[in-house]
């Protein structure tokens, strides 16, 4: 892999339930500020759960005009403002005609589903919902809206693969800027709550009547959540040449599949195990130089066990010093936008040297009983490693490290 | 790009099941479109689909896991399985599991499982809820479904973009194996035409309808005025050149090139960038074929068209174009189908018709092939349109041809 273009991230934006900002990201993931509260974007008073990390006190007015509103659905909404950020982050202002250069690669989830299922509902109650609710139902919409909006001419592609998709996006951007399709690649990706995606995980009862607790031993399922996540990807020769600030390099990558069940992981985690293993032959590193693992960590039963017991298997008795932590303790799961987030995550971890807590953590049990930290820690990490398991056995893992690593 | 072949293909069309019947199909002009029953269509301006039928999901899938899968993902099983015996390839013998990779483009086909499930939301309130039904309201759910039914653990994709859905995947697709992650790659598109979906593209007015000449699917024809959804499944196997001559694989083709560009501004000046960047990664002399991505939409067979005559300048009045549109209708993944079929013309030297076009439209002016027409054929130029500003254009060259 190393003969090939390297690939650093020169830029990040990130919104979600406890931040508007990367700045508060990094304030909210060293403080373990928690983001899960009872939902009031819908009614959700007949479900099991009332909980989830959605974004508050946001007024889209602030960023966005009426009539460009008309046309964005509350996740185009936060992929653009996450796009923003990062752009200007990575010193990145293209002007009409000159940003052919930069492509982008967002992964999504449910997308537009809160405005297609307010469609849906009103057609359902016999009246005549406006059309244009459908047009961010496409998940490719985010993406064209946030190339259109900021002038990126580059190659533009969307991936979907329900909860690892913004992984995704970061692993297929990285690949097309090593084969020179591009020298930027805008990555990451966004998810809003919707009823349908809110009452779909209560239909499979593996959400948390609580915030969610991972890896403790009184975990009862995930809190979803909702943000955006957009990082910048550059070739590295292109950022060292102009000075750019560099939070890291994705230095490997795996995209795998179980092959076993469409919502359920392989039960011994040999297959998550499969996946991590393959990162890091990758990225060319022996699993004892990771520093950190973001787990992918929903909080249900079943996720937490199986990822335990997968880096329980590629890390052996080392596995019990590696600290490990998941942010969707903070920020709920936020699906789509998970990947992108937690890889922001990671990425802060290294350029500040802050391990993200498993916020509300208290007690493991006989199977989860690693090394889960309850508060942030400061601490050099060179490299992290990222995990996102989806629905249909989608699995990716990232492999981020220094710079000058 | 490097070498990437195609080595297998499986159809699942509006014109036949199977690369035979498909085939059979295309060459005769036979119109896979039709006035839809299965569902009605009384309050929409269109009232014809290119549906698949007499699909018997028995002959791919054990009888007891059918009724788990909705129909998009029974579609991506059994054109995978299909192409992948056409290939000769068994999972778990020919080819480990873990070098095999599935990466498809398909963007709405949860949508049926997402309104079942939203209307007991809305009409049952949440009590109630079949908890069968949300797995599959992702768009991944088809890729996902076909890499659990058939053993496939490389790299598992879902790909959306727009009408470039099926040409995006194929990029990934050969990425990931001249990065040597995977093998073999299974890739294509798969489109479910649902009523939820009907009805979208109706609302947004962007469907056929009847003004005076019957509803059709008229690519580059003056009448045209919206294209006809379709649904199936086109599915490719893609292997690494050397590792396809090595086993002695039938190769259909050779991918010659790719290239997209975006933006929605001045989108002729896109689509003539993708195909140049296409040529000028193939190396190609010549075009033998133009298979367009004309899906009788007023606006984008008119950008197609200027696009490629910005490109190819007055050389492409000489090329034969045809869209298969004309008798698919469209799917946002439709480019599987149609390069599916890019490879049996390849192979078989027949150029498929485009039907419908009887009134050409001055502003497109091409050469459109009416009537089925034999000929040499070495490379074609698949071009990819859509309507949010991505362009895409995909070079197939015969394995054995010296350009």
């Amino acid at each position: 892999m190393r003969d090939k273009k390297r690939v650093v991230i020169t830029g990040m934006g990130v919104i979600c339930a406890t931040a508007g900002t990367v700045g508060e990201f990094l304030a909210s993931l060293r403080d373990g500020r928690r983001g899960i509260r009872e939902v009031t974007l819908f009614d959700c008073s007949g479900y099991p759960s009332q909980m989830a990390a959605q974004i508050e006190g946001y007024d889209p007015l602030d960023f966005f005009d009426k009539k460009e509103l008309r046309r964005l659905s509350r996740v185009d909404q936060f992929v653009l403002i996450a796009a923003q950020e990062a752009l200007t982050d990575a010193e990145m202002r293209p002007q009409r005609g000159d940003g052919g250069h930069i492509g982008v690669c967002l992964g999504v989830g449910a997308g537009g589903m809160l405005s297609a299922e307010k469609y849906h509902r009103q057609l359902l109650e016999g009246k005549r919902p406006r059309p244009s609710l459908l047009l961010p139902f496409i998940p490719s919409y985010a993406t064209d809206r946030l190339a259109e909006r900021y002038h990126l001419q580059g190659l533009r592609t969307t991936i979907t693969t329900a909860c690892s998709s913004s992984a995704s996006s970061i692993a297929y951007g990285a690949e097309l800027i090593r084969w020179g399709e591009a020298d930027v690649m805008a990555c990451g990706g966004g998810e809003a709550l919707s009823e349908l995606t809110f009452g779909g995980f209560c239909s499979l009862k593996i959400m948390d009547s609580l915030p969610c607790r991972p890896f403790d031993a009184r975990r009862q399922g995930l809190s979803l959540g909702e943000g955006a996540a957009v990082l910048i990807l550059e070739e590295k020769e292109r950022a060292l040449g102009r000075g750019a600030k560099i939070y890291g390099e994705l230095l490997g990558y795996s995209l795998g599949g179980e092959s076993f069940h469409i919502t359920a992981p392989e039960e011994t985690g040999k297959e998550e195990a499969r996946i991590m293993n393959e990162a890091l032959q990758d990225a060319g590193i022996r699993p004892q130089e990771v520093d950190y693992i973001n787990a992918h960590g929903t909080g249900t039963i079943l996720n937490d066990q199986v990822e335990t017991l997968a880096i329980k298997e590629v890390w052996g008795a080392d596995a019990y010093q590696l600290p490990i932590s998941s942010t969707k303790s903070m920020i709920g799961h936020c699906l789509g936008a998970a990947g992108g987030l937690e890889a922001a995550a990671s990425l802060l971890a290294i350029h500040h040297h802050l391990i993200p807590p498993t916020a509300g953590f208290e007690q493991g049990d006989e199977v989860c009983n690693l090394d889960y930290c309850p508060q942030a820690r400061e601490g050099k990490v060179d490299i992290a490693l990222s995990n996102s398991f989806a629905f249909g056995g989608n699995c990716t893992t990232l492999i981020f490290g220094k710079e000058d690593l | 790009m490097g070498a990437v072949v195609i080595t297998g293909v499986g159809v699942i069309s509006p014109v036949g099941i199977g690369k035979e019947e498909f085939w059979k199909g295309l060459i005769e002009g036979r119109d896979g479109i039709e006035e839809i029953i299965a569902f009605d269509t009384a309050p929409f301006r269109s009232k014809k689909g290119g549906l698949v039928k007499g699909f018997n999901p028995k002959a791919f899938i054990p009888p007891p896991k059918i009724r788990r899968l909705d129909r998009a993902s029974q579609f991506a099983i059994a054109a995978s399985q299909m192409a992948l015996e056409d290939a000769g390839l068994t999972i778990g013998v020919d080819i480990p599991a873990e070098r095999t990779g599935i990466i498809l483009g398909s963007g709405f086909c949860g949508v049926v499982n997402s309104e079942a499930f939203h209307r007991g939301q809305v009409q049952r309130g949440p009590g109630d809820l079949n908890p069968i039904l949300f797995p599959n309201t992702v768009p991944n759910a088809a890729a996902s479904n076909a890499s659990i039914e058939l053993g496939i653990k490389g790299p598992n994709s879902t790909v959306v973009q727009s009408f470039c859905t099926a040409e995006m995947a194929l990029l990934f697709g050969c990425q990931q194996l001249l990065a040597k992650r995977a093998d073999v790659i299974v890739t294509g598109g798969v489109d479910e035409l649902s009523p939820i979906l009907y009805r979208g593209w109706n609302a947004l007015r962007l469907t056929a309808r009847d003004a005076g000449d019957g509803e059709r699917s008229a690519p580059y024809d003056l009448k045209r005025n919206g294209f006809i959804p379709g649904e199936g499944a086109g599915i490719m196997i893609l292997e690494r050149e050397a590792d396809a001559l090595r086993r002695r694989a039938r190769i259909y083709g050779k991918i010659n090139g790719l290239a997209t560009a975006g933006g929605a501004s001045h989108p002729e000046e896109k689509v003539a960038r993708s195909i140049s960047g296409a040529l000028k990664r193939g190396g190609m002399e010549t075009i033998d074929f133009i298979d367009g991505a004309g899906n009788s939409s007023p606006h984008l067979d008119a950008v197609e068209t200027k696009g490629l005559r910005l490109a190819l300048s007055d050389r492409c009045l000489d090329i034969p174009l045809s869209s298969l549109k004309s008798m698919l209708g469209e799917g946002i993944a439709s480019g599987g189908i149609r390069i599916a079929a890019d490879l049996l013309i390849l192979e078989r030297g027949v150029i498929p018709p485009t039907i419908n076009y009887e009134y050409p439209d001055p502003l497109c002016g091409l050469r459109v092939v009416r009537e089925g027409l034999n000929a040499s054929i070495r490379t074609i130029l698949h071009t990819g349109i859509s309507l949010d500003g991505t362009y895409m254009t995909v070079l197939l060259g015969r394995a054995d041809g010296v350009f």
